[in-house]
């Protein structure tokens, strides 16, 4: 999966894409549902609300927010299946969501089931230590770990669980994984000495730029914006990598019109600065990352497929 | 960026928030008005017999959240209102105690064995004037003990706990918090295993909903606003109005008798209170720092101690506590509103609500995100700024706004309050039921959201009916999923240690009083189960 | 000597029953996970153990109360009448969520007798007056059952009272806020 995404995002850039026009003439039959997957309050959730108050202002379409939380996204999956997929419903979650979580929640559905949108942004996921252990790089944690220390790994879902799981494999380091809900309970984890690394999903960037936290290493496909010369995880010795991609979904079987329309405002809104949501994703994430239609669709479904392929080698 | 840095990030925060506006050229903190519109509502509601502050809090909560939105921005406005709240209640319930022999709130019960008698005697606007001087004494000595000891005490922790010894931790609260309220420890445990249960639906880490008997209606598990306004607000609108039903004979309109004489508060009386208020402070403060002990019992253990040395120093023609005199307004007063502040210790800096307001204050905190109240919250960082802890320093200015309201214009709006009484319970609790079920549908969208609090309603109303406090139900079901997870980290983090939770010696402390707790308290001698 | 209540001595039993039918029956049945899962090379605790631990809770309560409390003086009990309270004030508040829920869609079922082109009710959710009638005539309902279950007869004023708070209702959660859903508006 990370050749396929550092490909694509090479190609796309970090700019807006041209979706087709016949997006133009489509309006919505009544007000949209927008389901949330994430905790009211967050940074997630704000982004949804925020997208949707653009859209609201730009294009008059009115919006119904609802928060549908739990199971990874899998919750606000299940609920999709039964709505109508005429444009009055859709929903924000992780990539994630569609893959690993639909994977292994194993309920039936794949992500053929659903209508993906698109992409709004990718989160800067590192793998992240405090800079009192004296670690400066990925090494000297391994170095630790081999050496006989024991290692508190922190991570906030089942997937991450795994890769982490299979980094420390790979390096010949049995890491103590814990599971902790939420990116910021990672770091809190972290700053308090409960955890000694962990990943971070971008929040990690003023504890970064502070000198009190340390990126040793990126966990993306692509490197870190902040640490450009931490390693890959790709090159630390797996195949997967951990990166996360905020997205909208809609119910399966959406017509063109719908769906194109809907994928472009949302593209629209979330790269103009001028925007709250713009300018959220540019604090956030240094700009969005739009992946769309039918790449978004292979993107979503080699996460889906490459799930077994993780369970088994974790499993090993 | 050291304290007095994050002091100043928290006033300026207050007055110079996100949420500002002018009016005529002058600058308007909406926080600042939060604080006084929920501080004069606390005074009304309180004033109210069968409304207590935290119907109010429960009931303002959705409102002010549609109002400002789920943005950490609306944290201030709201939570200071919610505090505003908080600190009215505790004067309020003071009025129709004093006015007419009936506590508007449970704690202010002692405050008519004295403030009645002096009511009759016409000296009811100086009965007035002591309860509202005691509180807001009480109130401001526990607001600076809470400034001091909750950093203090959320350090101590970050630094010397570990994740075994924070599951402990959490264990020895809710084994305290079943032990002291009420008379029966077993009906208090029966009431925590019952909100653990609760918690537990739907939730857990493995992808299949956990005990949801297959229905996608409980596979997401109960909602917090509808366990805990459920339980705590329904349940006491059905039980509250079973109390009216059952009465055969409803009393007239209440009435005072004529008032006579000097109604002022000189020196020379403060003077001559200040020794009980100050004894009532302490004690009050030291207990509403223990999660689960409530004003009640402060106000209880104020007055004895406080009669206790009345006895002793009064003269022959001072009348005895219970026959008008101002010491026992003083002492118990006092005493039920220094717990308001001491109360927020656990919440704050450890994130255990110990009462019904903590609750809510943790209601509003998780509904709006932005804000975790614990150990985590009280981190001074070296370079870069902790905007929770400026939330912490924020809502610490929001109390001290209340208590400016409090000593300046508090008192004259409580003694204007005496005809909440009037107000027909009847009529005003089915209201409040209608407005919660609805505050909970436009919070949650979905209709099963109202069934389940209906449940838990329901559910509310039989445990009051057989004794069981709804309190640790509550608590439980605010502390069952941190509890779980801190286990899970636990023992991941000691190497999947069976005996985590003893291993360490101040963990194994924790556990011994989590047992000794339950043990003592019941073995106490039992009088009516409260 | 007075006869000793019995019924801590009841109540301790059935929270013994409860919390043993729940920690052997239900949560076993289910949950996917056991008590301690074997993941990635490590055991962790599975989903089973926080409810176990819950039931422990109620079971030692149970216990308690049954063996350590059963001659308690004061004991309480559910009384008919309690339970007949319970019982109408519950079904006043059923029905009116119910009424709440089906008025408008059947309102529309009706008008769409007469339509050749039908409506429907989930498009129309938003719109002022289709919104509101649902939970108007609900709320109506409710408050005024409950006040004269509460008062033991219907009057004027108990309908007055359901009126003016559900108008209030209305007026303070629907008409400032565009995106706040009255019942039923959400789930249809």
């Amino acid at each position: 999966m990370r050749k396929y995404v550092a490909a694509a995002v090479a190609a796309l850039g970090l700019a807006a894409s041209a979706v087709s026009a016949s997006a133009d003439d489509w309006a919505p039959p009544g007000p949209i549902k927008l389901m949330i997957a994430f905790a009211a309050g967050g940074g997630a959730d704000t982004q949804a609300r925020l997208v949707a108050d653009a859209l609201e202002t730009r294009l008059g379409w009115q919006f119904i927010p609802e928060q549908v939380t739990g199971g990874g996204g899998v919750n606000l999956l299940r609920a999709m299946q039964d709505e109508p997929n005429d444009g009055t419903v859709i929903g924000m979650i992780v990539a994630e969501s569609l893959g690993y979580n639909l994977f292994t929640a194993d309920v039936g559905l794949s992500p053929a089931d659903f209508t993906p949108l698109t992409t709004t942004a990718g989160a800067q996921m590192g793998i992240v230590s405090r800079s009192d252990t004296g670690w400066s790089s990925f090494e000297d944690m391994i170095a630790a770990g081999q050496g006989g220390q024991e290692i508190r790994f922190g991570v906030m879902s089942p997937r991450l669980a795994d890769v982490a799981y299979l980094l420390g494999q790979a390096q010949g380091v049995d890491l103590n994984i814990i599971t902790v809900r939420g990116g910021r309970a990672v770091l809190n984890g972290v700053t308090a000495g409960d955890m000694d690394v962990g990943f971070m999903a971008g929040i990690q960037g003023a504890g970064v730029a502070a000198g009190d936290l340390v990126n040793l290493a990126s966990a993306m496909s692509t490197p870190l914006v902040q640490t450009p010369d931490a390693p890959l995880i790709g090159d630390l010795g797996i195949e997967f990598s951990a990166d996360a991609f905020f997205m909208f979904v809609a119910p399966g079987g959406m017509a063109d019109a719908p769906r194109n329309a809907l994928s472009s405002a949302i593209a629209e809104v979330v790269s103009d600065p001028e925007t709250e949501a713009g300018a959220l994703i540019q604090r956030a994430f240094g700009g969005p990352l739009l992946i769309q239609g039918a790449d978004l669709e292979a993107l979503v479904t080699q996460g889906f497929d490459e799930s077994s392929v993780l369970l088994d080698t974790v499993s090993d | 960026m050291g304290v007095l840095d994050y002091i100043w990030l928290g006033v300026q925060a207050v007055f110079w928030g996100p949420e500002a506006f002018t009016l005529l050229g002058v600058y308007v903190s909406v926080t600042v008005l939060m604080v006084l519109a929920g501080f004069l509502l606390g005074i009304a509601v309180g004033a109210t017999p069968g409304l207590a502050g935290p119907f109010a809090m429960a009931i303002s909560l959705p409102i002010l959240i549609s109002v400002f939105g789920y943005s950490p921005d609306a944290l201030l406005p709201i939570m200071g209102f919610l505090i505003g709240i908080m600190k009215g209640a505790t004067i309020g319930g003071a009025v129709p105690a004093i006015l007419f022999n009936t506590p508007g709130t449970p704690d202010a019960f002692m405050t008519t064995l004295d403030g009645f008698p002096m009511a009759e005697r016409g000296q009811a606007q100086k009965a007035l004037r002591i309860a509202h001087f005691s509180s807001a004494a009480g109130d401001t000595f526990s607001d600076l003990v809470l400034f001091v000891c909750a950093p203090f005490l959320a350090i101590l922790v970050e630094a010397y706990l570990d994740l075994p010894e924070k599951a402990a931790l959490l264990i020895l609260s809710l084994s305290f918090i079943a032990a002291v309220i009420g008379g029966s420890p077993a009906k208090g445990l029966i009431s925590i295993g019952l909100g653990l249960l609760a918690v537990y639906v739907g939730t857990g880490e493995d992808f299949y909903p956990r005990m949801s008997l297959g229905s996608e209606e409980l596979s997401r598990g109960f909602p917090i606003t509808t366990a805990v306004l459920g339980v705590l607000i329904i349940g006491a609108v059905f039980k509250s109005l079973e109390e009216y039903w059952g009465e055969r004979r409803h009393l007239d309109p209440a009435q005072t008798p004529p008032q006579a004489g000097d109604q002022r508060l000189h020196w020379a009386d403060i003077r001559r209170l200040l020794p009980y208020i100050g004894r009532s402070a302490v004690i009050g403060t030291a207990i509403g720092a223990l999660p689960g002990v409530g004003s009640t019992m402060a106000a209880t253990l104020g007055y004895t101690v406080g009669r206790g040395r009345y006895q002793k120093s009064k003269s022959a023609r001072d009348p005895q506590f219970g026959e008008g005199a101002p010491e026992g307004i003083a002492a118990t007063e006092a005493a039920n509103s220094s717990v308001s502040g001491a109360n927020l210790i656990p919440v704050l800096s450890l994130g255990i609500p110990g009462n019904a307001a903590a609750v809510f204050l943790i209601l509003a905190a998780d509904s709006l995100g932005g804000f975790n109240p614990g150990p985590a919250v009280f981190r001074f960082s070296a370079d870069f700024v902790n905007p929770e802890l400026v939330v912490v320093f924020g809502l610490f200015t929001c109390m001290v706004i209340a208590n400016l309201f409090n000593w300046t214009i508090g008192g004259v709006f409580m003694r204007s309050m005496g005809f909440m009484i009037n107000i027909p319970k009847s009529l005003l609790l089915p209201s409040v039921l209608l407005l919660t079920l609805t505050a909970i549908y436009v919070q949650e969208t979905r209709l099963e959201a109202v069934w389940f609090a209906l449940g838990f309603g329901v559910l509310g109303y039989f445990m009051r009916v057989l004794a069981i406090s709804p309190l640790p139900f509550v608590v439980a079901f605010i502390l069952g999923k941190t509890l779980e997870e801190t286990s899970r980290q636990a023992y991941s983090a000691t190497g999947n240690d069976p005996f985590f939770l003893v291993s360490s010696p101040v963990a194994l402390i924790f556990m011994c009083l989590s047992v000794a707790v339950i043990v003592l308290s019941g073995r106490k001698p039992k009088g009516s189960a409260e | 000597m007075p006869a000793v209540s019995r019924s801590n001595l009841i109540l301790g039993l059935v929270c013994v029953a409860f919390a043993l039918g729940v920690a052997l029956i239900w949560v076993p049945l289910d949950t996917h996970t056991g008590i301690i899962e074997r993941v990635r090379g490590r055991y962790s605790i599975g989903d089973a153990l926080a409810p176990t631990v819950a039931t422990m809770f109620i079971l030692l309560g149970g216990v308690w109360l049954a063996l350590f409390e059963r001659r308690a003086r004061s004991q309480s009990v559910i009384d008919g009448d309690q339970l007949r309270f319970i019982s109408a004030m519950t079904g006043v508040v059923v029905l009116g969520v119910l009424i709440m829920r089906y008025t408008g869609p059947a309102l529309i079922e009706l008008i769409n007798q007469f339509r050749s082109d039908p409506l429907e009710y989930r498009l129309l959710r938003n719109t002022p007056g289709w919104r509101h009638v649902g939970f108007l005539l609900g709320g109506v309902f409710m408050v005024t059952g409950m006040v004269s279950i509460v008062e033991h007869g219907v009057s004027r004023r108990a309908v007055v009272t359901g009126l003016v708070a559900t108008l209030l209702l209305i007026v303070v959660f629907d008409l400032p806020f565009e995106d706040l859903l009255l019942p039923p508006n959400g789930d249809v």
